[in-house]
């Protein structure tokens, strides 16, 4: 069972990679000029931000409207003290999904390149844990705009000292060089336990979860908070969603037990929404998911029976921030398709942001010239109230946020609309 | 030699495996009855009203096991190939159905309109018989010219196919989650204060019947059934006798692949879910299904089809869903040590 697994990934990973030279998925290829100097009018050199993000495949609904984000930010700057931007996207997907030796993979290749001072992402908490290391021993800044697992910053998480991944083993190098601007997973758990049971009014949920670090992570902490609150869990279960495709029987079993609502602790590549579908006729209740459940792939995959579903996201919406409808309406200009704008887009945008800020500030440091990356990762730490479209940002001495937001999110005729978001206190 | 395709006829099965190691039997004997007792426990304690709506799922869920474990046996049967492909062609199936559905212009709102009935059946027929001639192809391509290579090859093309068909539906589809419309009748009979059997089940079930009783009464009662008969039983003989065998085996590709690709569209119609790997974990559930109920043997498959998405449904129902697999194939294993020939299955000629 094992070895036809192994072969079967490394199948279709061929096939991945076939699909991905053909498909011209690896967009940053082409987006980075073979010239060293420019010719317009910056003349000091060119600075790269890279950006590595799950493009393709099933996380591909998530990672292209991000990555974009990224795109429209560097593009958008152009110059910077007389160096000219560019923007340099990798993918870290495999096999159709999100992969954290390619992730790895690929940072190493951007440590290759001199011109890359800073990178946005990874977009998914395990990518991180595999990239951190690598971009550490380089000193390469990195700024994920969704990453939100605790144990990548913090020493402990839900009053367990993590284990694996540990803050200190990501770090082989000392320093840190990885910086976040999502809330973390937990707070993102709790968000909706506390919106189920304040605002939907529930008293009895069914949990489940995909067994994976961040689906557990969310899973379990929304049960301890909903379960705090005074609610109960009437049914929790934890699904190797590889080979489940029939939740009608933990749909019934919640309903028989008084279930009024369910929380899915899973992103749309674990088939996050594809149990709404089945709830039909069976539990006539909203649904939950956390933000990887917050994307068009979800709402595909609810069919018919995608209204009343909510999903947090762990940030803020830059469309409530009236300082930044410019910013907005200009993305919209340029990235005119629906799909284009997703729930981390401008997450993306503030990150690419905040390294051009530090890029900036580096280069004065340094006396006008090109900055080492160190002195760019320096000047990352030292961000400061630097107000962008999703929040005002100064790290920590871990990297996060120092003010995370979290923001909630329900289904209406066919798309996510906002319903409002909120702080989540200081990390 | 006995006949690996033998409708309903099956050959005394000896309990070989109790003879050989009486303590470990014994061992294997409490953990079933531990197991039974536990599982008892907990059906007591959830009330009738539930288990019955675990059977009903269960059902639903075996019956297109039970679809694709029949196309395993038929040919393992008559040319004792695992076909690794057959799951693939199960989900090329759905995929073909997927994209059927809106050129006949149907969406999921025209549901529970007697608009779509006749698009479905049309979508069905059109699957089974594209599956049905892939199939035959597959076997044209891959499997014929090794007829007579060392087993193992046939073995590796196959696999090779399974993972030929998996890159086209992803080329096609890419790697997403595709829903599937739900135009199953969403009408539910109630018939009891915790259980309904929607017409979506009785569908399932019924289509799987319907399939399954065609396809019995075709193998016994025409002449290319008994072609298949004799095929199985003894290639050399049968084409000594006037025979075509390239074509009996290929229509055994054929009509197992067309059982698989209408198991593909119900899979779809009844989960509202596709993705281009579901052919790997479907297709070993469904493999499980066939050697648990003695492969070569159709009615078996059928049974060991039931059998397992019965199992699957009661382990998700009132254990834990991560147990599922486990519990699959411990029920395998048992069967196989108690009866290694499977549920309804005569021994295989050995070579």
């Amino acid at each position: 069972m094992q070895r036809s697994w192994l072969l079967t990934v490394l199948a279709a990973g061929s096939v991945v990679a076939g699909a991905c030279a053909s498909g011209g998925t690896g967009g940053g290829a082409s987006a980075a000029p073979s010239g060293g100097a420019a010719t317009g009018g910056a003349s000091k050199g060119e600075i790269i931000i890279a950006s590595d993000l799950p493009v393709s495949g099933a996380d591909a609904s998530d990672g292209i409207p991000t990555q974009n984000g990224v795109q429209f930010a560097v593009e958008s700057t152009g110059t910077l003290k007389g160096f000219k931007l560019t923007w340099k996207g990798f993918d870290d997907t495999v096999n159709g999904a999100h992969d954290p030796q390619k992730g790895a993979q690929n940072v190493q290749q951007m440590l290759n390149d001199n011109k890359i001072l800073g990178m946005v992402g990874p977009f998914n908490s395990n990518v991180a844990a595999a990239e951190i290391p690598v971009g550490n021993r380089g000193s390469l800044a990195m700024v994920s705009p969704s990453n939100t697992n605790d144990c990548l910053t913090k020493p402990d998480f839900g009053g367990k000292p993590c284990t694996d991944p540990n803050p200190k083993n990501l770090r082989p190098a000392g320093g840190n060089n990885y910086f976040r601007i999502a809330a973390a997973d937990s707070f993102q758990g709790p968000a909706m336990a506390d919106y189920a049971y304040d605002t939907l009014k529930l008293t009895k949920v069914a949990v489940w979860s995909d067994n994976e670090i961040f689906g557990k992570g969310v899973a379990d902490t929304f049960q301890a908070e909903f379960i705090k609150k005074g609610g109960q869990v009437v049914v929790r279960q934890d699904f190797d969603t590889k080979v489940t495709n029939d939740w009608k029987p933990f749909l019934t079993d919640a309903k028989s037990k008084g279930a009024m609502g369910v929380y899915a602790g899973a992103t749309s590549g674990t088939k996050a929404c594809i149990p709404r579908a089945q709830m039909a006729g069976i539990i006539d209740g909203p649904y939950m998911t956390p933000d990887g459940g917050v994307n068009s792939q979800c709402i595909k995959d609810a069919g018919s029976n995608a209204a009343s579903m909510y999903g947090t996201v762990a940030g803020a919406n830059a469309e409530q921030n009236p300082d930044a409808k410019a910013t907005v309406d200009a993305f919209k200009a340029k990235f005119t398709k629906k799909d284009d704008l997703g729930s981390y887009t401008f997450m993306a945008y503030d990150c690419a942001k905040i390294i051009i800020d530090a890029i900036g500030r580096a280069i004065d440091a340094n006396g006008g010239n090109m900055p080492s990356r160190q002195q760019v990762v320096t000047a990352l730490g030292q961000t400061k109230n630097l107000k962008l479209t999703t929040g005002t940002y100064t790290f920590d001495a871990n990297g996060d946020p120092t003010t995370p937001t979290m923001s909630i999110f329900q289904t209406k005729s066919g798309d996510w609309a906002f319903i409002k978001q909120f702080g989540v206190g200081g990390s | 030699m006995e006949q690996p395709i033998a409708a309903g006829r099956a050959a005394p099965v000896r309990f070989r495996g109790l003879a050989s190691s009486r303590p470990l039997n014994a061992l294997l004997l409490l953990i079933v009855v531990v197991v039974a007792l536990l599982l008892l426990t907990r059906v007591w304690g959830r009330g009738p009203g539930y288990f019955a709506q675990i059977l009903v799922y269960g059902f639903a869920n075996g019956s297109i096991y039970a679809l694709i474990a029949i196309g395993y046996t038929m040919v393992y049967g008559i040319i004792e190939l695992i076909n690794f492909a057959h799951g693939d062609v199960f989900t090329l199936g759905g995929f073909v159905a997927l994209a059927l559905l809106p050129m006949f212009g149907v969406t999921e709102s025209q549901r529970d309109t007697p608009g779509v009935i006749l698009p479905l059946l049309a979508t069905l027929v059109i699957s089974m018989l594209f599956c049905g001639v892939v199939n035959v192809l597959i076997e044209r391509i891959a499997y014929r010219p090794l007829r007579h290579a060392p087993r193992l090859a046939p073995l590796i093309t196959a696999v090779g196919m399974s993972f030929v068909l998996e890159g086209i539906m992803f080329l096609w589809r890419g790697p997403f989650f595709l829903h599937f419309p739900d135009l199953l009748p969403s009408a539910r009979i109630s018939i009891g204060p915790e259980t309904s059997v929607g017409v979506k089940e009785l569908t399932v079930f019924a289509i799987a019947i319907v399939l399954t009783v065609v396809l019995s009464l075709f193998i016994e009662r025409t002449k290319l059934g008994k072609a298949m008969r004799a095929t199985a039983q003894d290639r050399d003989a049968a084409q000594l006798m006037g025979i075509d065998i390239n074509t009996t085996i290929a229509l055994t590709f054929f009509i197992g692949a067309a059982l698989a690709g209408a198991g593909g569209m119900i899979f779809g119609l009844y989960f509202n879910s596709l993705s281009f790997d579901l052919g790997f974990s479907a297709g070993l559930f469904a493999f499980t299904a066939a050697v648990f109920g003695g492969i070569g043997n159709i009615y078996g498959a059928a049974i060991g089809g039931l059998v397992i998405g019965m199992v699957q449904s009661f382990s998700d129902g009132y254990f834990d869903s991560t147990w599922t697999q486990v519990v699959i194939f411990a029920v395998l294993i048992l069967v196989l040590v108690f009866r290694p020939t499977g549920i309804l299955g005569m021994r295989v000629p050995e070579k």
